[in-house]
């Protein structure tokens, strides 16, 4: 096994965790996270019975930060998923077909990219999520996909652009000259060569990106506009601004797993990246 | 001569980002599925829908609404916000709003380079060393915590716990200048904690390759101090990068400030956006988030001309591009 | 004469991810007060890791030093740093390869000149402009007062490299070491320089140390030259001597591959064979050997030691050249 550091096996270990909890979690012998527990209101950690405690709601801490690892990790690969393949598309044509094609590629990234993200998920979310009748409130699998679609959309000129860099700098080499020389398709070439070679500096970022999502969201819930009745790591968070006051280990515990998730895929992004580094320079 | 023709060159490039994005968030507006009007005048009269459909332009298409928003636009006029019990000037609310929101992100541009400078400084200099590593390692976990986060923790012990802070609102500067502090070093810290880790990283590295350059050695030679060299030689042409990334992090600071305002609720700009939201108030939306855009594009331009006088070979190098 | 300079056992390894590196091996050198002394090497012999050693300039936490380092009665290897940084200027300065990465790229040339001398002579900023001025013209830079309001990048690279020299001698040095002064400039240039330092070495009292990779250099601009080979001297001799009467195999192949005026065209240049030798596995042995035409088996088995002639000339070879065994 190539030699990870204890940091990165710690990343790695979290993020197992996580990923065990997302796909798992359901059984697990915890009830629904918005099952009510009428006699224990805001009972604090490690408390029998509710490892993390409850909320003021009666919500047992510890199945609704499992259940919210689903929802979260779920929401940011998915967004990360759809956007890193439609940006990565998009860029890669940008930049190998060059002429008009790319120049519009690039404005159209510009524009994306020259509003702050939050405000651009914002709008999108608040558009896509009305209702005809405004007095109905929107179904939470609504705005799961509509959260998906606009998170989607912002990471598409991130993610797009870079493909783009990334392409840019293998298109000009000299086997792409000889691959077109022996008559080879652009498909070919692009699904051959170009491909595998970016592929690595975008999984960098992509992971990178993962953890944007998940702030992303949890920003989103906290303004109430995400799904801050949901089960996500933001959910709670927006729930748990009410007791504040006098049961604060409601929001650490939802903070703590969002904050050392988004600690390790940053750090794997960086492993990933750096390996990606010494790769180039010995080329 | 050819200096201008390339800002001329640059600013008609950001004029029309600028167009595409205003035009992009009207379009997203037409393509609601519901009235507006009704969303807007929720208990009015037919007629008097109808007659706010006319005067907001939606009886025209697509582009005619959008010209016609241009127009009041650039006049200053950005639309009203519909109440119940009548109408206020969006305007108005965004006067009130900008100052605190441009407090709130000086402060905490300037909190970061005050306090990212020298720890960039520091850990450049001791590279690989104890203190390099220490700081490096702390500072990447906090670039992972989201501003939120901080600031919640950060009511939960100073304004909770301790009580030394307010945890709510916004005081001006009119108030005193310490009553304004109270309110707002919860918000700046919250805000700057992500930036200081990004700037410092940025900073270490490009003053570890600006220390194995040639004329860090001559300066050596030349019998000038370490602490000269590295703040009189090194820091300007390494600077750089902290530049362009200061430009780049506005764009996060206005998503970040949203958050933070709502959470403090000191009603800045960021705030208006979210109530324009929650409240429907579509039009407001509207003119928001275009003044949000047209102050982010001008502050990149702001960078660049700046960043022409910090390292000059790049002014003549793109002006020769 | 007495040594202004004098360089003991000197010996420095880096350490890297790959192993230690031996860049500088058990090198004694002195420098003669009044006189001029080349350093003759290819790249990797480590002359330029000497220099900047001797001088007090290497930096990094993976520098390992040893051996003594006396300039003008000072030991330099027993002092503070700030102790070695005050025999910056007036005691020891040096000018380096590239003179585009030497001069600080933001700032002007008049504030890079005048630096040093307000920092360590006092000087007022009034002062120290007119005295950069003046240093401007003793180097021969034409529109001097132009000169000092430019920027690196706005002159080319003779006038640059003329620029270091004026920093270098502003506060009028004992001892001046020149990395490779003339590398990175056009031949015709090359010989104003040159030309230049001769006469300011004489008109400012200074000792020299030139530094290069090419023979052509030291002839007639040094009075001793020392050669280095994978981090040892490996040769040293006052110049005429060394071109006159050479000991060592490998300075003999240096001169050989000097293209010369009257070869004939079409001959080939003669280079020498191989590379320098792995800096991080000397092994046993002549470091030489490999490439040496006359190597026999004593030479790849020992390791020679520095022997001297009766004259002064030192030589590094079990089978040196004009010597008859």
């Amino acid at each position: 096994m190539r030699k990870f550091t204890k940091p990165t096996w710690l990343a790695i270990g979290w993020l197992g965790l996580m990923m065990f909890f997302s796909l798992f979690g359901w059984l697990l012998p915890l009830k629904s996270w918005s099952f009510v527990y009428e006699d224990d209101l805001e009972v604090g950690l490690f408390s029998s019975g509710h490892l993390l405690g409850t909320d003021s709601n009666g919500y047992d801490l510890l199945s609704s930060v499992v259940a919210g690892t689903r929802m979260s990790i779920f929401i940011a690969i998915a967004a990360v998923s759809l956007g890193g393949f439609i940006g990565s598309v998009l860029g890669i044509l940008a930049a190998y077909l060059r002429g008009k094609v790319d120049t519009v590629m690039v404005t159209f990234f510009n524009v994306g990219l020259s509003v702050p993200n939050l405000v651009l998920a914002l709008a999108l979310v608040s558009v896509l999520a009305t209702n005809l009748d405004i007095n109905q409130a929107v179904p939470t699998w609504r705005r799961i996909i509509v959260l998906v679609m606009s998170l989607t959309v912002v990471l598409i000129p991130i993610l797009g652009r870079i493909a783009r860099g990334a392409t840019l700098s293998w298109t000009s080499r000299e086997f792409v000259t000889a691959a077109r020389s022996m008559g080879m398709k652009d498909s070919k070439i692009i699904l051959r060569h170009i491909v595998p070679n970016v592929l690595p500096a975008l999984i960098a970022v992509a992971f990178l990106a993962v953890g944007v999502v998940i702030i992303a969201e949890a920003s989103l819930s906290i303004l109430g506009v995400g799904i801050p009745d949901g089960a996500s790591w933001g959910g709670m968070i927006a729930r748990g601004r009410n007791d504040l006051e006098y049961a604060p280990h409601v929001l650490y515990v939802p903070i703590a797993f969002l904050a050392l998730t988004v600690i390790s895929t940053n750090h794997l992004g960086d492993v990933v990246r750096s390996k990606l580094d010494s790769r180039e320079a010995k080329v | 001569m050819a200096k201008i023709s390339f800002w001329l060159q640059r600013i008609a490039q950001l004029l029309i980002v600028l167009l595409l994005v205003t035009f992009g968030v009207s379009l997203l507006l037409r393509l609601l599925p519901v009235d507006l009007a009704t969303i807007l005048l929720p208990v009015a009269s037919e007629e008097e829908r109808v007659a706010l459909r006319a005067e907001l332009g939606f009886d025209k298409g697509p582009i005619g609404y959008y010209l016609q928003w241009l127009g009041n636009f650039v006049q200053g006029d950005f639309g009203k916000i519909y109440f119940s019990g009548g109408t206020e000037e969006v305007s108005d609310h965004l006067k009130e709003a900008m100052p605190r929101s441009l407090l709130l992100m000086i402060y905490t541009q300037i909190l970061a380079l005050a306090v990212a400078i020298p720890l960039g400084v520091v850990s450049a200099y001791r590279a690989g060393r104890r203190a390099d590593k220490i700081i490096s390692n702390s500072l990447f976990a906090l670039q992972s915590v989201p501003g939120f986060a901080i600031a919640l923790v950060l009511i939960i012990f100073l304004g909770v716990k301790f009580g030394w802070l307010p945890t709510l609102g916004y005081a001006p500067i009119s108030d005193g200048i310490w009553e304004h502090s109270k309110h707002m070093i919860m918000p700046v810290i919250s805000l700057s904690l992500g930036l200081i880790a990004t700037y410092t990283r940025l900073l270490r590295a490009d003053m570890i390759a600006a220390l194995r350059e040639d004329y860090v050695t001559m300066a050596a030679s030349k019998g000038l101090s370490d602490r000269r060299i590295l703040w009189r030689h090194v820091l300007r042409p390494s600077s750089m990068t902290l530049m362009t990334s200061a430009a780049l992090s506005m764009g996060g600071l206005i998503g970040g400030a949203i958050v933070i305002e709502s959470i403090f609720a000191t009603y800045g700009v960021g705030f208006e956006i979210f109530a324009a939201i929650s409240g429907r108030q579509y039009i407001a939306l509207q003119s928001s988030v275009a003044v949000i855009a047209l102050f982010y594009v001008f502050f990149n331009l702001v960078v660049d001309i700046a960043s022409g006088f910090v390292d000059p070979r790049t002014r003549d190098r793109r002006v020769n591009a | 004469m007495s040594s202004l300079l004098s360089v003991k056992n000197m010996s420095i390894n880096f350490d890297t991810p790959r192993g230690s590196l031996e860049a500088v091996r058990g090198v004694d050198i002195e420098i003669p007060a009044g006189t001029s002394v080349g350093v003759v090497g290819e790249s990797g012999s480590g002359k330029t890791v000497m220099c900047r050693a001797a001088m007090g300039l290497l930096q990094g936490s993976n520098v390992k030093r040893s051996g003594t380092v006396v300039f003008d009665g000072h030991e330099l290897t027993a002092m503070s740093k700030e102790e070695v940084r005050n025999l910056f200027g007036s005691g020891m300065a040096m000018i380096f390869q590239d003179p585009m990465t030497a001069l600080n790229p933001v700032r002007r040339i008049g504030s890079q000149i005048s630096e040093g001398l307000r920092v360590r002579l006092g000087m007022s900023k009034a002062d120290a402009l007119a005295r950069s001025k003046e240093l401007l013209e003793l180097v021969r830079i034409p529109n001097a007062a132009a000169v000092l309001k430019s920027f690196p990048y706005q002159l080319s690279g003779g006038m640059r490299q003329r620029v270091m020299i004026a920093i270098a001698i502003a506060s009028n040095p004992k001892l001046l070491f020149a990395d490779e002064p003339t590398t990175a400039l056009d031949v015709t240039v090359q010989a104003q320089i040159l030309q230049l330092l001769r006469e300011l070495r004489e008109d400012l009292k200074m000792s020299m140390v030139l530094v290069t990779h090419d023979l052509g250099v030291v002839a007639g601009n040094t009075d001793y030259v020392a050669v280095m080979y994978a981090g040892e001297i490996v040769e040293y001799a006052p110049t005429t001597k060394l071109f006159g009467d050479m000991r060592m195999p490998y300075t003999e192949a240096l001169l050989d591959s000097i293209p010369k005026i009257d070869h004939k065209s079409g001959t080939r240049l003669a280079v020498i064979a191989g590379r320098l030798p792995d800096p991080t596995d000397r092994g046993a042995g002549c470091s030489f050997a490999p490439r040496c035409k006359y190597a026999q088996e004593k030479c790849h088995k020992e390791h020679p030691e520095l022997k001297k002639d009766p004259d002064g000339h030192l030589y590094r070879c079990w089978f040196p050249i004009g010597v008859a065994k």
